[in-house]
Formats: C-alpha cells, sequence, structure tokens
C-alpha cells in the first residue's frame, strides 16, 4: 500500500489493483492528523489491508509494514505503532524514520525515509526477477511441520499432498527414489485392473551435495496449500511447490539452492517401474511423459532456470491432461503449459493463494483453548477440500488421491462420512460426488439384476466403469483362500448412496437435484430393498444374509443398521414417487413394506440389538481385553470375536446418526451406555461418529478423547498405514463430529438448528460453512452461541422456536438456550 | 579373504556345526576352517579328523582354555562368522549349552547356533528374518548381512506385534494387511522378500513361519543382554527351532535405541 492505494508488483511494474475506502482524517490529510482519531483511522487502515490481504491467502508473516514513526514520542507511543494490530501478527515491521527512542522490540530500524521505501520496493521486485522461492507465512496455528525420520518418510508423503480434487501430487522430495513412493495422481484414471493409475511424476530434480535431512524442515501450509522446504546447510536448498486450485490443471515448483546443489532432474515416471512410461522432449524444451497402457493421462513441464553467482534457481511449470477412456491427446497438455506459462510462476501461485483464502472462508475451523486438535481439524478439512473437484463427477476412493491404498476403489466412506462435509464447506464438490454415482447408475441396475435382484444395487466397492471390482478372496499366513464377504454382503451402501443424495439437498436446498437427476439415485435403491427384503409368515420383513458396518460379525439375519436404513430408504424413495400416477402403487407398496421391517427395537432392554441374536453372545466387553482403540480380531481371533459382543465400530449407533428420526427417541443415551463399551474402535470411521454421539447425548468431555483419537490418525499413523494414504472418511467424520456433535447442527428443512455441547478445554468452537447457499458461521462459547450469515436465515437454537437471522446475524446467550431433550 | 569358523566338539554335534559352516560358507562367499579346541595337548578324535578331511576342510587343533581359546581364535580378522554347536535342549536359561553360552555373550561378531538334531539343506536358499520393528534389531540385518548375501536368497521378515507395533485399526484386513506389511518392510528391512506379521508369542510366531515358510536358516539379532528377563524370544526360538540360528550382536548404542515411536508431527 502506498498512501491510500494498493500497488501489484506481480507482473515486474507497480499498477494500482485497489483504493483503500476514505478513512478518517482531518481536513489537513492524514499526514497531518496525530489525534485519536487519526490513530484510529491508522489501526482501521491497517486492519482493511490486513483483511484485504487475508482474502487473497497473504496473511501476517507475508507482509512488511513500513511505518516513520514507531518510536515513543513525549511519552506516546509513535503514530505508526498503531499499525500493529493483532490482524497482522508475525509481519515485519519496518522504520524508515529518525526513531530517537523506544521502538518495539519487533521493529526493524532502517530509516532512509522516501528513498529506502523505494529501495525496499525495488528489492522485491528484484526478488521476482530472480524468481527467489517465496517465503510462506509459518503460522502455527496453519502449518503442519513434516518429520524428517527415515521411518516417517512415506507418511509424511501422504500427509503433505497437495491436490485440487481433480489431481493430487504426494510430498516425496524432489529427489526421492527408492524407499520413497512419490505419486502424481488424476481423478477418475484408473488402469485396466481397476487399480488407480499413477501419472508422470513432474517433480524430479537433481539435488545434490545433501549430507543429510536432519538439517532439513518441510512445512505443509493449510491456509494456502503449498509445500515449503529448507535446507539449513551448505546447499541453501529451498523449494516451494503446489497444485493449483485456480487453475484445475496447473501445478508449479520453484527450487533455489547454491550452485552446484540443484539442476533440473529429467525422469519424470510412476513409482511402479510396470506401468508402461512414453517421454518425449517437443523443440522448445517442454517435456511430454504419458503413462499406462492406453496413455489415459499426460503431463506436460518446463523448467526455467537461473543461474545467478551465488544461487541458482530451477523453476518449474506443468499442467496435465486426461482421458478415462483411452489415449489422452498429449498436445492438450502441451497447450496448457502454454497458457499457464504465460500467466507465469508469481500470478499462478497468487491466484491459487486468493483461491485457497476463498475455499477457507466457507471451511474455517477455529477452536480456542485446544490448538492442536484446531490444527488436526484444519489438516483434515485441508484435505476434505483437496478430496474432490466441483465440475463433473469426483471419485472419492477411501484414501483419495492421497496414495494409492485400496487402489483408488470407492466405498460407503465417500458416501456417509466425507459427502457430509464436502457439502458443507464446498457444496458444488458434493454434487460432483453424486455425479459420480449417478453415471454408474446403470452398472448398478445391472449388479442388482446380476444378483436377481430389480432395482440399483450400488457395489462395495468401485472404480471407473461402476462394476463390482471389490475382491473375493485373499490369501492367509497359510496362503490358504481367505473368503472377502464385504463385496456380497455388505449391503447397506446400496442405502447409504440414496441418504447421501438425500442429506445433499436438504442441506445445501439443491430440491431440483433430488426432484430431478438424483430422484432415481433414491428410488432405484429403494427399489431394490423392495426386492429384497422378505416377507415372513408374521407378516414381519427381513433382511437375511447381510453384513452391517461392524465387519467382526460378517454375514447376520436384519442387521439393524441395514435394516433401518432400508426402511427409510423405502420411505424416502416413496417419497419421491408420490405425483407419479403410475407409480403410486408402488410407493404405497415400499410405504406398507418398511412398515414391516424388523428393526432389532427391544422394548425390554430400551435398546436396538444390533442382529438377530447379538444379544445372546459372550457379553465381552473391550475393556476386558484392551484400552481401545484395538484391533480384537487380531488380539482374541477372529472366530472369538465373532462369538462375542465386540463390535468393530458403530453399527446400530450410526443411525442415530444419520437417521435420527428413524430411531426412537430418547433411545440414544442407553445405545451409548451399551454399545460404547463394547466398540472396539478398530476402524478409522468409528471414533468420530462415537464422539458425535456422546456430544449430542451430553457427553462433551468423552467425546473429546474419541474427537483427539479420530484426529490425529493421520498425524500420528495411529493404523500405520498412512503411508498409503490419508483416512478421508475419519476426516469427514472428524468435521461431523464438530458440526453435529459439537455444535449440534442439523438441517431442518429450511432451517438450521444449533445446540452446542462444548467440552470443558474449549473455550469456543467456531465453524464456517455454507448451509443452503448462505455462507454461515457458527461460534459456540459455553455461555452464548452466535451466527453471522451472508443472507437471510432461519435458526433455531435449542429446544427454541425457529427465528430469522439477517446479516450480519445474531448472538444468544446461554440462558436463551434450552437444551433439554438434545436430538436422539 | 573371510573364513566360516567351525568350532567342533566331540559329540554328536560336530557333522552338522560342519555342514551347517559349509553351507553358509556358500552363503558368504567365504572359506570354511574348522577348529577344535583340546583342554590339553594331544592329538584330535579320529572321528573329527576323517569328518574335516571327508569334507575338505582344514582343521586346526589348539589347546587352552575352551571359552577363551574359541574366542581368541573367533576373533581372528578374517573370521565372518563362528559356528557353534547346541549340546542340548535344555530348558534352562543356556539353551545352547554352557560353552555356547558364554561364546554367545561375549563375542563381538555373528555367530550360527546348530541344534542337535539338525537336518542340512543341500544350500541355503531362504533366511528367516525376525525383527522387533525397532531400529536397533533390523540395523544389523541392513548393515551386516545384506551386503554379504547373493541378491538370489529370499529373505523372508517375520514380526510379531508388540504393544508399539500392534495398529489400533484396521479398516479393510484385506488390504491392510499388505499396507502394514509393506510399510513395515520399507522401515526396517526395505531388502526383504517378504514380511509375515501375526499377534501372539514371538518365539512361537517365529517357529511357525520357519516351517510355513521352508527357512534355512534364522536370522536374528540381539543386544548380548542375558540378565534376567531379557533375550526370552531369542532363549525360546534357540531352544526349540530345528534350524541354524545365525546371531547378530548389536552395538550397545543400537542395543540402547528407543523404539520408532509412529509419532510424526
Amino acid at each position: 500500500m502506498i498512501g491510500e492505494e494498493v500497488v501489484d508488483l506481480l507482473d515486474g511494474e507497480a499498477r494500482v489493483v485497489e483504493r483503500l475506502p476514505p478513512l478518517v482524517h482531518n481536513a489537513d490529510g492524514p499526514s497531518a492528523a496525530s489525534g485519536p482519531l487519526a490513530r484510529q483511522g491508522q489501526a482501521a487502515a491497517a486492519r482493511f489491508a490486513a483483511d484485504w490481504l487475508a482474502a487473497l491467502g497473504v496473511t501476517g508473516g507475508l507482509v512488511l509494514v513500513v511505518g516513520g514513526d514507531f518510536g515513543n514520542a513525549g511519552g506516546a507511543p509513535g503514530a505508526s505503532t498503531y499499525l500493529m494490530v493483532d490482524e497482522l501478527a508475525r509481519a515485519v515491521f519496518v522504520s524508515l524514520g529518525t526513531e530517537q527512542a523506544g521502538l518495539p522490540p519487533s521493529v526493524v530500524k532502517l530509516g532512509g525515509g522516501q528513498t529506502r521505501l523505494v529501495e525496499l520496493l525495488e528489492e522485491q521486485l528484484a526478488h521476482r526477477e530472480q524468481r527467489r522461492v517465496p517465503s510462506v507465512d509459518l503460522d502455527p496455528a496453519w502449518v503442519v511441520p513434516l518429520s524428517n525420520a527415515h521411518s516417517h518418510e512415506r507418511v509424511c508423503e501422504a500427509l503433505a499432498t497437495l491436490g485440487n480434487g481433480a489431481a493430487a501430487l504426494r510430498g516425496a522430495r524432489e529427489e526421492d527414489g527408492p524407499g520413497t513412493v512419490p505419486m502424481f495422481l488424476v481423478n477418475g484414471i484408473y488402469a485396466a485392473d481397476g487399480h488407480l493409475l499413477p501419472a508422470p511424476v513432474w517433480t524430479d530434480l537433481d539435488v545434490r551435495n545433501r549430507r543429510s535431512r536432519r538439517v532439513e524442515h518441510r512445512w505443509l501450509d493449510l491456509r494456502t496449500g503449498v509445500l515449503l522446504r529448507l535446507a539449513n546447510d551448505e546447499t541453501a536448498l529451498r523449494t516451494v511447490r503446489f497444485v493449483s486450485v485456480a487453475a484445475r490443471h496447473a501445478m508449479a515448483l520453484r527450487a533455489e539452492g547454491s550452485p552446484g546443489a540443484i539442476g533440473p532432474g529429467h525422469t519424470p515416471g510412476p513409482s511402479a517401474p510396470e506401468i508402461p512410461l512414453v517421454e518425449q522432449t517437443l523443440g522448445d524444451g517442454t517435456d511430454l511423459a504419458r503413462t499406462g497402457t492406453d496413455a489415459p493421462v499426460a503431463v506436460a513441464f518446463r523448467d526455467e532456470v537461473v543461474e545467478g553467482e551465488d544461487r541458482h534457481v530451477v523453476e518449474r511449470l506443468a499442467a496435465w491432461a486426461a482421458c478415462p477412456d483411452g489415449p489422452v491427446d498429449p498436445e492438450q497438455a502441451d497447450e496448457r503449459l502454454t497458457e499457464i506459462r504465460h500467466r507465469g510462476f508469481d500470478r499462478l501461485l497468487a491466484e491459487h493463494r486468493a483461491a485457497w483464502a476463498k475455499r477457507w472462508a466457507d471451511a474455517e475451523v477455529t477452536i480456542e483453548g485446544d490448538r492442536r486438535s484446531e490444527l488436526a481439524a484444519r489438516f483434515a478439512v485441508f484435505h476434505l477440500l483437496s478430496a474432490a473437484t466441483d465440475t463433473g463427477e469426483a471419485a472419492v476412493g477411501a484414501r483419495g488421491l492421497t496414495g494409492e491404498a485400496y487402489n483408488g476403489h470407492v466405498f460407503w466412506d465417500a458416501d456417509v462420512f466425507v459427502l457430509p462435509a464436502v457439502a458443507a464447506i464446498r457444496p458444488s464438490a458434493a454434487r460432483a460426488m453424486l455425479e459420480y454415482r449417478l453415471r454408474r447408475l446403470p452398472a448398478a441396475r445391472a449388479l442388482a439384476r446380476q444378483r436377481g435382484q430389480i432395482g440399483a444395487r450400488f457395489p462395495w466397492e468401485s472404480a471407473g466403469d461402476g462394476t463390482d471390482v471389490t475382491p473375493r478372496f485373499v490369501r492367509g499366513r497359510q496362503h490358504q483362500i481367505v473368503p472377502i464377504t464385504t463385496g456380497l454382503h455388505e449391503e447397506h451402501i446400496v442405502a447409504d448412496v440414496a441418504w447421501a443424495a438425500d442429506h445433499y439437498a436438504r442441506w445445501t436446498g439443491d430440491a431440483a437435484f433430488l426432484h430431478g437427476p438424483g430422484r432415481d439415485l433414491v428410488v432405484e435403491t429403494a427399489r431394490y430393498w423392495a426386492g429384497r427384503v422378505r416377507l415372513n409368515r408374521d407378516g414381519r420383513g427381513h433382511i437375511y444374509g447381510a453384513e452391517g458396518p461392524d465387519e467382526y460379525h460378517e454375514v447376520v439375519d436384519d442387521n439393524a443398521y441395514t435394516n433401518v436404513m432400508a426402511r427409510w430408504n423405502l420411505r424416502r424413495g416413496a417419497d419421491l414417487l408420490a405425483g407419479s400416477e403410475d407409480l403410486d402403487g408402488e410407493a404405497d407398496e415400499w410405504r406398507a413394506l418398511a412398515d414391516t421391517l424388523v428393526d432389532g427395537w427391544d422394548p425390554s432392554r430400551g435398546l436396538y440389538e444390533q442382529f438377530a441374536g447379538y444379544f445372546d453372545l459372550e457379553p465381552l466387553l473391550v475393556a476386558q481385553v484392551a484400552p481401545p482403540p484395538m484391533v480384537a480380531d487380531v488380539l482374541l481371533g477372529a472366530r472369538r470375536v465373532a462369538g462375542s459382543q465386540i463390535i468393530k465400530q458403530v453399527d446400530t449407533m450410526l443411525l442415530h446418526h444419520l437417521v435420527p428420526n428413524e430411531v426412537i427417541p430418547g433411545s440414544l443415551e442407553a445405545g451409548i451406555a451399551f454399545y460404547e463399551p463394547r466398540t472396539a474402535h478398530g476402524s478409522s470411521l468409528s471414533p468420530a461418529i462415537s464422539a458425535s454421539l456422546l456430544a449430542r447425548a451430553g457427553q462433551p468431555d468423552r467425546a473429546l478423547e474419541l474427537f483427539r483419537l479420530a484426529a490425529f490418525i493421520d498425524l500420528d499413523d495411529l493404523t500405520g498405514t498412512t503411508a498409503g494414504g490419508l483416512h478421508l472418511a475419519a476426516m469427514g467424520g472428524l468435521w461431523q463430529a464438530l458440526a453435529w456433535g459439537f455444535l449440534g447442527m442439523a438441517a431442518e428443512g429450511d432451517t438450521l438448528a444449533i445446540c452446542p455441547r462444548l467440552p470443558a478445554a474449549w473455550s469456543s468452537l467456531s465453524l464456517r460453512c455454507v448451509f443452503r447457499g448462505r455462507s454461515i458461521r457458527v461460534r459456540a462459547q459455553h455461555d452464548r452461541v452466535s451466527v453471522d450469515c451472508s443472507d437471510d436465515l432461519l435458526v433455531r437454537i435449542g429446544q427454541g422456536r425457529p427465528r430469522r437471522c439477517g446479516p450480519p446475524g445474531l448472538t444468544a446467550p446461554l440462558e436463551e438456550l434450552s437444551l433439554e431433550g438434545a436430538r436422539s | 579373504m573371510s573364513t566360516v569358523l567351525a568350532t567342533l566338539d566331540e559329540n554328536t554335534v560336530a557333522e552338522p556345526v560342519l555342514e551347517t559352516a559349509l553351507r553358509c560358507g556358500q552363503l558368504f562367499g567365504s572359506d570354511v576352517g574348522a577348529l577344535h579346541v583340546c583342554r590339553h595337548p594331544g592329538v584330535p578324535h579320529a572321528t573329527m579328523a576323517s569328518l574335516a578331511e571327508r569334507s575338505g576342510v582344514p582343521l586346526r587343533v589348539v589347546s587352552g582354555p575352551v571359552v577363551a581359546t574359541l574366542l581368541e581364535s573367533l576373533a581372528g580378522p578374517e573370521i565372518v562368522t563362528g559356528v557353534l554347536g547346541a549340546r542340548a535342549r535344555g530348558e534352562g536359561r543356556d539353551p545352547v549349552g554352557h560353552v555356547a553360552a558364554q561364546i554367545l555373550e561375549r563375542i563381538a561378531k555373528p555367530v550360527v547356533i546348530v541344534p542337535p538334531d539338525r537336518n542340512v539343506p543341500g544350500r541355503i536358499r531362504r533366511l528367516l528374518v525376525p525383527l522387533e520393528g525397532t531400529e536397533a534389531s533390523s540395523r544389523p540385518v541392513t548393515e551386516w548381512l545384506l551386503p554379504r548375501i547373493e541378491e538370489d536368497v529370499e529373505l523372508v521378515v517375520v514380526h510379531a506385534f508388540t504393544g508399539v507395533t500392534r495398529p489400533g485399526m484396521l479398516d479393510r484386513p484385506e488390504y491392510d494387511w499388505s499396507l502394514l506389511g509393506d510399510e513395515f518392510l520399507a522401515r526396517h528391512f526395505p531388502g526383504a522378500t517378504h514380511v509375515e506379521l501375526a499377534s501372539g508369542p514371538a518365539a512361537r510366531r517365529i517357529t511357525e513361519a520357519s516351517i510355513s515358510c521352508q527357512a534355512d536358516l534364522v536370522v536374528m539379532s540381539w543386544a548380548q543382554d542375558t540378565s534376567e528377563g531379557r533375550a526370552k524370544t531369542l532363549r525360546a526360538v534357540l531352544r526349540t527351532s530345528s534350524l541354524p540360528v545365525l546371531l547378530l550382536p548389536r552395538t550397545p548404542a543400537e542395543a540402547s535405541g528407543p523404539p520408532v515411536a509412529h509419532s510424526v508431527t
């Protein structure tokens, strides 16, 4: 900012891009002002500038604040000290004035007045001309430091994956080779065998003279989606990279180091040597690489090398192109690269930062009193925002694009765990996730027919074409065949897909989707259940031979989760058929059938029985074996666990989370009391959902323990498998625990219900998201709730009546809240 | 030049010891020598001499206190490893016998212990390497063993979960076992062919794995700490294994190193 003008230096020349609004200053202008009003004006200007920059993704640590009088003058702080506002914490403050005394310790005294100011600006321009690696605001609330331990190499690669939903790059070092898994993946690009196809890795650099990685630091900056690497040795190595969220096909890497320390490496390729790779160098120096038998994905990249006397810089811009159905035209990648090069690294980075700032404006999580959990929650949201593209279709595998684990296959994780979070923080991406299901309806119909059923039967695991790619067996330790039952029996995914479509519509208000293209996701799945349910002579409907989420008890009869979700699916499908004259009869049949379905409710116990015969099993508790989380089947053996009441993950209780209106009111607390001591949390999907339920049941401190367990599944590699990719479902569950559990948020038609339950360790919890097209921020403290909204909104707090909330929002003190009878 | 030194005694183990030494010589690309220690000067037992002659292995006979003399001979710079016979399958603290136990505790280089009922294979092709999931247990294997063997030798790792290494969660066992195994090898023994992960008593799992994978030799590193309560797994393996066991000593610093923690950030 110079005076009241914001000047952009991005393109190597000064360009005014913004004028500050008129601020408080007297008739003689701000330079003559020295009174309280002028000081307020200084602070207001600083705040305005800080907010304006933050909206561009430029925060404190990236800001240079120049003033003339920071020092004490006559016992009063200098006027420039009013620029030192909280919003500019971590900024570099420089005084160019003739300071006499009392300079605040954080201010650097340079002197030199306007001449020095011009020099400073010229230095900034010179940095750009030399293509120096840009700085990152190392705000501890937003950066994840990565370990240098050899044993965690691959885990950190997964943690530091950068993606935009359409493509993602693991955080391997630029020179990494054996023992590491550098990987670049494109959403929806599978090999013929149903595995995600590793695309050409374009980040390879020739890094020399590195003696030890112990003197190296790496940070993942969640706020701006960049990975920074610094080496404190003679190489002075410094790299920064990003996968643009502003330009879908653009990627960039810039590296600098002492002469001889770095150079362009030219070995692009997938991490797996068996993947075919075709490389060529075009006449203009652009490298072009394609992978896969049918070469469905191509990457074009080009280097600019600046060799200074004391520093060499390699700047690499890259573009990708893909075609899921066959060979990609490599010229497409080359053309995109040309466009990207025209924009240049600095502009791409600026646009990328601004795009991330925009994303966070609807997704930020703030937890006061628990910075560690806050960072973990932001880490989860970062990867949720990176998991799905917001146009076309998004196949969100269990590990997203952060690794090859699970082959990139799509499970119910996407529908029940990831989608609800994404629907709230990036609705367009949730719509793309549903588009993935929609386009695979024909395959789901075919699978139903293949299994002698009607309707649509979504497979437990799917990849590119939507057919069932669930493995049928695995080799055991003695090389014996061990059958895998999930593909044939874990049918609840059929209802889970329908639920996701309905939830998306309820949360976002996109009714046109549910009554338009999304209708078949609910109707065809309902039709599947209509054929699948067996009516007994007693007139009750049963689902025999199904497997619930608790996979310790593999194939059971009348799994409560499956049956109740099927009941919900039948009823919701019937609702959507209403008004279709020719289908009204079918709708009536579905409703009637739904009413007959056994749901496991045992009134004498006040509990749902997880499946027929569950209560007769050995009443073993988790605490009798080991503290959770535990892999009970490994500790006790699969047969022993199957004969006991120990369950792998929340099963019946998940109904209270997903379809609370389908369960008996008031049954939540008794269900928790019974099932929680029996839940091993031996699945990463489990602890966050339990945390959410516990919070809703008025036990937020117990909920916090499980929340923290879920929050660090990947950051602490609790499963030992994070190296293969991040557990996106756990991340989605974590967001749900924050929103649905601790804040008690729920969509009730047009009304946003809020019923907060904060743990004692948190002084406040704040979430930003989008509800029915409105950007909202809900902040709960122990004594009040406040809601900010971008447009009129109906809000119901506690058990109160819905009230209209218009911009800027409302605050309700605790005494107004009626929290009795939390939703169950 | 390197030599595998077979230490022969006047007992029934002498033959399998010599045969195992010959196989280890093939494995490490080393010469093989034999040594017999007499308490008093004299001539070696005729059977032992003919055994060595028949195998084409030079036999050296020295006299002196057995343990000290063996240690001195094994300390020679050309000796890559010693091969000792386990006298019996005792249930006590020294399942390998008194002399071998003293050697193991004090020697600074690898030693192969041959059980009395050993059936010698034609060639050592498959090694079973039990690892604890610590850097201390893996380092001797990666640094000492790997450079000495040919690439076509199969290295099968077995790991019995400990409280530190046991995962808390397994979402989809059909995928996760393989992921866990791959990551275990990447962290602890990237040169291995295959890993078997198991839970339960480590010694029993090692013995089971040695049978199921048809191993020819078990390779274990140890801290040479024989105090009460230590080296329980090793003792149990030596007590029950029908395979020779190559013991790799850890340096004191390695032995005292902490287990690799899971914490990343």
